[in-house]
């Protein structure tokens, strides 16, 4: 079974990077900025000292996290674009298991804030999953649609209902067990065991993939789902299953930043992360091993980013800019290389022609 | 250089795709008012060589005058109408939601300021309707009209531009026997009345002998002889289409009786568009027999197929499979009770284009031991051997089984598809369209391995828009129109006027005695 | 509940619905020539964003307006050259325009020293009086008139002009040659193409309608409905354009309708915030929208199957 990504592949994408890198290099130039310097702050700041290594390994989880989601529910030929919504109930929902649950050991606090988070994740991705399967309502906008409805939600439960006594906390809810809280890995930096489960889902979700009977029918669902049904795969279950799935990992996500980076819910816990992550995914064409690496370098990207314009003074967008082209060039891809193709066997074909005509 | 009558020249003319040479130096001459047939295989290079002479792709190499005028480096369509040739395609190029008119006119919409002007398209249409005595109603929304109808308002908007030459890509596929005697019918009156010429592509051989002057035939891209109709025969013709004497000789041997495998009975269900496609079928298929449906395209023989296999809800009647009804189950369970299916669209259900032909090969045993351990892991390994000793059995000419399914001619996806359900040894199969494109060689290896599955006993239902082979592979036939079955036989009793008759419903009268018949 | 309800809420009703209705208009385009286009909401954001750059630039509401359009041909060209040309995944493709529309007007939000004050980069959000904002426009007979006066005048220019181009967009999709061969583009090209037209030069005239019309929508919404640019100000009006679109069929008159549904959700809202807080009527949009895109596909169902009953029954 052959992998999507072969060695042209690669190189488009090496292309598209170094190309995209000299976009964002033009636009640091036109602003006044060096761009050498930049990128060397940028790298830098993502890789320079143990705890930014540990800020990078972070965010890399989180966009693998949600990458992955995007994968394995694309593998079954359904998008969800909802993650951002399914992982702020996710986190909601863990965060209130944290905090309420009392009396019991730490690691049943936390047992039972994953299956919360996993449950509302999972619930929240079924409805429009459902939705798809069942009635054909278009998956990409009711998503997206609820994605706005989940984040007015959470904010109002945070601001509202739920909404802590301690001070100087405007829109987050009280603080979980301390004693369930992950540990750090690398002090001062935002690594801590949450990557251990990461890990442990990431394989689970590779292996599910690219190495399960379950994976070649959702491969099968995804790549043609009247041949399967034909074929006897019940492709609904499966889509359902997809998508239910990739809400299950964006709510476990949630819960992942609740324990280990913010103590509690807080409104600003994603900042459009799962957007990030999905684009990681399409770009690596929902190979859920290209994806993970892929994740990396974002990361790479984005925390190295932030630390470009503390020292370097650019805004931190112009990395998004820069991202963004990248993913313009990768979707791109196929047609560019077709289009060159063409030229190229277009002009063997006049060239042996000419030949021809000169040999008579 | 050029004579009088020549309306169409080809010289040297070569057409090159990446990877294949479509068109190999090919020249011809057509002459002003003949029916000139164009025969070859699938990929031969028949569709590509008009498609240059419509403009549809650029010519690599060489020349092509229409009329005695060299066509220009920037020729397509509209320049090719203007130079007086029409085509009309095979897969219809008519807007489903647009009317007879609108269809018509599209491109050359008369106008009243910046509006359309309807009024005039419709007289113009009515007009040129009566000029060439092809009825149609201008008003009729396209989507909602019979194929032949359909076809007609094709020639209609060819016609429209006084074309000189008329390309018809295969015309006849989709129609019944009368229908294609009502075209033979207008293609005379139009070369007869209106000095046209006709280039006929189609692969049915005694329509080329009934309608040709002369034909061309062309093998691997080359056009390898011109012959004169008259003097010529089909199995000549047949012979030079593939290189060597094909020879359909009778497969069908005795064979003994089964007990009743397939009994359907009563069977109701609407088409997609949620109209009756299905009323009231009944009919028995026994172990170690083929029955045969016979039927003109979009009379109920997909949705026939689709119900029994659960892909399609019934609305009403049985299923019953060795005494067990499987009317209410899934195609999950439906194929775990015993029934296998070719379904008729190889590229969308059959196959997936996307997938490698090893997973397309799979499909159907992925939960099975051999190769999944405990369900859940799939032997990656044992599968590749799998598909490696399928590749050989059925011939399928691929360099890999790991390479995708898209890179694969017709006739080799075919075989696939064929591998897969064959190799399940279920007791009843399901066989729509089977060699539908598919080049002769192909076909005979299909209908050997058909053979085959019925003298190990299998009951088999042969669902198939080709008479020749329906009479050849079938021990009954059975004929349905507009969703009913109109007469059943014994292949031996019928001759194939006979069940043109039935498949067009002019034998509705004697319908109830055929029922009792199946 | 006169609070709630009064002439105020269908005013707002018609502002809200507005920029909606534009960036509407232009998806419909590339939806008739089936091209599902998910990159409204980026392309607004850079119209909005331009809108007040040219405003403030040049002092002058039309520059904006201009400066819109100008972006609004340039997106329409880039979307043109990626998914036509490039035949790159719609899907993708939207998805990445607004990344690189939040990114884009963010950073040079943040970055322009034409948007400093005193000394201070931008951030967040950009308020000058020197933007000078869309007209008001006052019928003059009609805003005399008691209820209707105040119902009907007084809205910024873009609120009659969308009105206009509501009919001509109807016009122009059924009514003329042009709109056969859009149409035609979109269900069946290679019908349109061996009718000597071209496809793909339909689909070019669709993506730039499409980019003008969307940035047009974020100029409004930047100049007309309020007067300042702030980062993703778009708040998904985009997507809202988009199931508006699919709810009305891309039939404008019908699109319409549904943006004005969107409309009055999000004003009544407003108006409720008194007694419900924010956050929740702040979701009553997103859901509606949901409800809209359940409902067209229900009543489709339900058509066909009654539609199949009755020739069931003639039968």
């Amino acid at each position: 079974m052959r992998k999507k990504l072969d060695k042209d592949y690669l190189i488009s994408l090496f292309t598209s990077i170094f190309l995209a890198f000299c976009v964002g290099a033009l636009i640091m130039l036109l602003c006044g900025y060096n761009p050498i310097d930049c990128y060397t702050q940028m790298f830098k700041g993502a890789l320079g000292k143990s705890y930014s290594i540990g800020n990078t390994l972070e965010k890399a989880m989180v966009l693998a996290l949600c990458g992955l989601a995007m994968c394995v529910a694309a593998q079954a030929g359904i998008f969800n674009v909802g993650g951002e919504g399914q992982l702020y109930m996710g986190a909601l929902s863990a965060a209130v298991v944290g905090a309420y649950v009392k009396n019991v050991p730490a690691w049943v606090v936390v047992v039972l804030a994953l299956l919360a988070a996993i449950v509302a994740g999972g619930l929240f991705a079924w409805i429009p999953g459902a939705m798809k399967v069942y009635w054909k309502v278009d998956e990409v906008i009711t998503t997206i649609m609820l994605n706005s409805a989940a984040i007015f939600f959470c904010s109002y439960m945070a601001k509202g209902p739920l909404k802590t006594t301690e001070r100087g906390i405007a829109s987050g809810t009280r603080s979980i067990m301390k004693d369930a809280l992950f540990s750090k890995l690398i002090p001062m930096s935002n690594l801590t065991t949450a990557i251990i489960y990461s890990a442990v889902v990431a394989f689970f979700i590779w292996y599910l993939m690219t190495r399960s009977s379950t994976g070649y029918e959702m491969k099968l669902t995804g790549n043609n789902e009247r041949f399967a049904k034909y074929g006897g795969i019940s492709s609904k279950k499966l889509m359902i299953l997809g998508m239910v799935l990739s809400g299950a990992i964006c709510g476990l996500c949630g819960m992942l930043e609740v324990f280990g980076l913010h103590k509690r819910f807080v409104t600003t816990i994603s900042n459009e992360f799962y957007f990030d992550g999905m684009l990681v995914a399409m770009i690596m064409r929902y190979s859920p091993f290209g994806t993970i690496l892929m994740s990396l370098f974002f990361a790479i990207l984005n925390i190295g980013g932030q630390a470009m314009q503390l020292s370097a003074g650019i805004s931190s967008e112009v990395i998004q800019i820069v991202q963004s082209i990248i993913i313009f060039f990768m979707a791109a891809e196929g047609g560019i290389r077709h289009a060159l193709k063409e030229k190229a066997a277009l002009r063997k074909a006049r060239n042996e022609a000419t030949r021809k005509e000169a040999l008579q | 250089m050029s004579t009088p009558q020549e309306i169409l020249r080809f010289s040297h003319v070569s057409k090159q795709f990446p990877g294949t040479l479509a068109n190999d130096d090919i020249s011809l001459s057509i002459k002003k008012g003949e029916v000139f047939a164009l025969v070859g295989e699938n990929g031969a290079g028949k569709s590509t060589l008009m498609n240059l002479l419509y403009g549809l792709q650029d010519v690599t190499l060489g020349e092509i005058y229409i009329d005695g005028e060299k066509i220009s480096a920037q020729h397509n369509p509209e320049r090719a109408m203007e130079m007086g040739v029409s085509m009309v395609h095979q897969h219809f190029k008519l807007v489903p939601s647009f009317t007879v008119a609108q269809n018509i006119l599209l491109g050359h919409e008369p106008k009243k300021g910046l509006s359309y002007d309807f009024a005039a398209a419709r007289k113009t249409v009515q007009q040129l309707s009566e000029t060439y005595g092809l009825e149609v109603n201008p008003d009729d929304e396209v989507q909602k009209l019979s194929i032949g109808l359909q076809q007609r308002v094709e020639i209609l908007k060819a016609l429209r531009i006084g074309a000189k030459v008329l390309i018809l890509d295969e015309p006849t596929a989709v129609l019944t026997p009368q229908e294609t005697d009502e075209l033979f019918e207008v293609i005379r009156r139009i070369v007869r009345d209106n000095d046209m010429t006709v280039i006929l592509i189609t692969h049915r051989l005694p329509e080329v002998m009934q309608i040709s002057d002369r034909v061309g035939v062309m093998k691997r891209g080359k056009l390898v002889s011109v012959l004169e109709t008259a003097s010529t025969s089909q199995r000549e013709i047949a012979s030079l289409m593939v290189g060597r004497d094909v020879i359909f000789d009778e497969l069908r041997t005795e064979h003994p009786l089964g007990e009743e495998r397939l009994v359907v009975t009563d069977l109701q269900a609407l088409s997609d568009r949620s109209l009756p496609a299905l009323n009231g079928v009944s009919f028995t298929v026994h172990a170690g027999e083929i029955v045969g449906v016979c039927g003109v395209e979009g009379n109920g023989q997909t949705e026939l197929a689709e119900c029994i296999m659960g892909v399609r809800p019934q609305t009403g009647g049985t299923v019953v499979l060795n005494g067990e009804d499987i009317s209410r189950l899934t195609p999950r369970e439906i194929r775990k009770k015993g029934v296998s299916f070719i379904p008729e669209d190889r590229m969308t259900t059959g196959a997936d284009a996307k997938s490698s032909v090893e997973e397309n090969l799979l499909l159907g045993k992925q939960r099975r031991k051999e190769f999944s351990l405990f369900g859940i892991h799939l032997r990656r390994r044992a599968v590749h051997a799998y598909a490696d000793q399928l590749k050989e059995k059925f011939d399928i000419r691929t360099p890999s089984v790991e390479e995708k399914m898209s890179s694969l001619s017709g006739g080799n996806i075919q075989k696939v598809v064929i591998a897969r359900e064959f190799s399940f040894e279920t007791p009843v199969l399901i066989i729509s369209q089977p060699t539908r494109g598919v080049d002769i060689g192909a076909i005979e290896f299909i209908h050997e391995r058909i053979m085959q599955k019925r003298n190990e006993g299998a009951a088999i239902l042969l669902i198939s828009a080709d008479l020749d082979e329906l009479f050849r592979l079938s021990d009954r036939l059975i004929t349905i129109y507009e969703g009913k079955i109109t007469g059943a036989f014994k292949t031996e009793e019928i001759t194939r006027e006979e069940i043109g008759f039935y498949m067009t419903g002019a034998a509705h009268g004697e319908e109830k005695e055929a029922g009792e018949n199946a | 509940m006169s609070e709630v309800f009064n002439l105020a809420l269908f005013q707002q009703t018609i502002r809200a619905a507005t920029p909606v209705i534009l960036a509407a208009l232009g998806c419909l385009m590339t939806q008739h020539v089936n091209i599902t286009n998910i990159g409204i909401d980026g392309m607004m954001l850079i119209g909005a964003f331009f809108a007040v750059l040219g405003s403030f630039m040049c002092g002058s509401w039309a520059m904006g307006l201009l400066f819109a359009i100008i972006l609004g041909v340039a997106l329409g060209l880039f979307y043109y050259l990626l998914v036509i040309k490039f035949s790159s995944d719609e899907f993708i493709i939207g998805v990445a325009l607004n990344l690189f529309a939040a990114g884009l007007t963010t950073f040079l939000l943040r970055t322009l020293p034409l948007f400093a004050t005193g000394g201070k980069l931008a951030s967040g959000s950009f308020k000058s009086p020197g933007i000078d904002p869309l007209p008001v426009i006052h019928i003059p007979l009609i805003k005399d008139i008691p209820i209707l006066g105040e119902l009907l005048s007084g809205y910024s220019l873009l609120v009659y002009v969308s009105w206009a181009l509501i009919l001509l967009c109807w016009y122009f999709i059924y009514r003329t040659p042009w709109g056969f061969h859009l149409r035609a583009a979109g269900e069946h090209p290679e019908a349109l193409e061996a009718s000597g037209k071209s496809p793909s030069r339909m689909k070019l005239s669709a993506s730039v309608l499409c980019g003008i019309l969307s940035c047009v929508a974020g100029a409004h919404l930047s100049l007309g409905y309020v007067t300042m640019f702030t980062e993703n100000m778009t708040n998904s009006r985009g997507y809202v354009a988009f199931a508006c679109v699919i709810f009305g069929r891309g039939n404008p008159p019908r699109v319409f309708l549904a943006a004005l549904l969107f409309g009055f959700i999000d004003a009544l809202g407003m108006n409720m915030q008194t007694y419900i807080p924010s956050d929740l009527t702040a979701m009553a949009p997103y859901l509606v929208t949901v409800v809209m895109m359940v409902a067209v596909v229900l009543w489709d169902r339900h058509k066909k199957a009654r539609k199949a009953q009755v020739t069931a029954a003639k039968l």
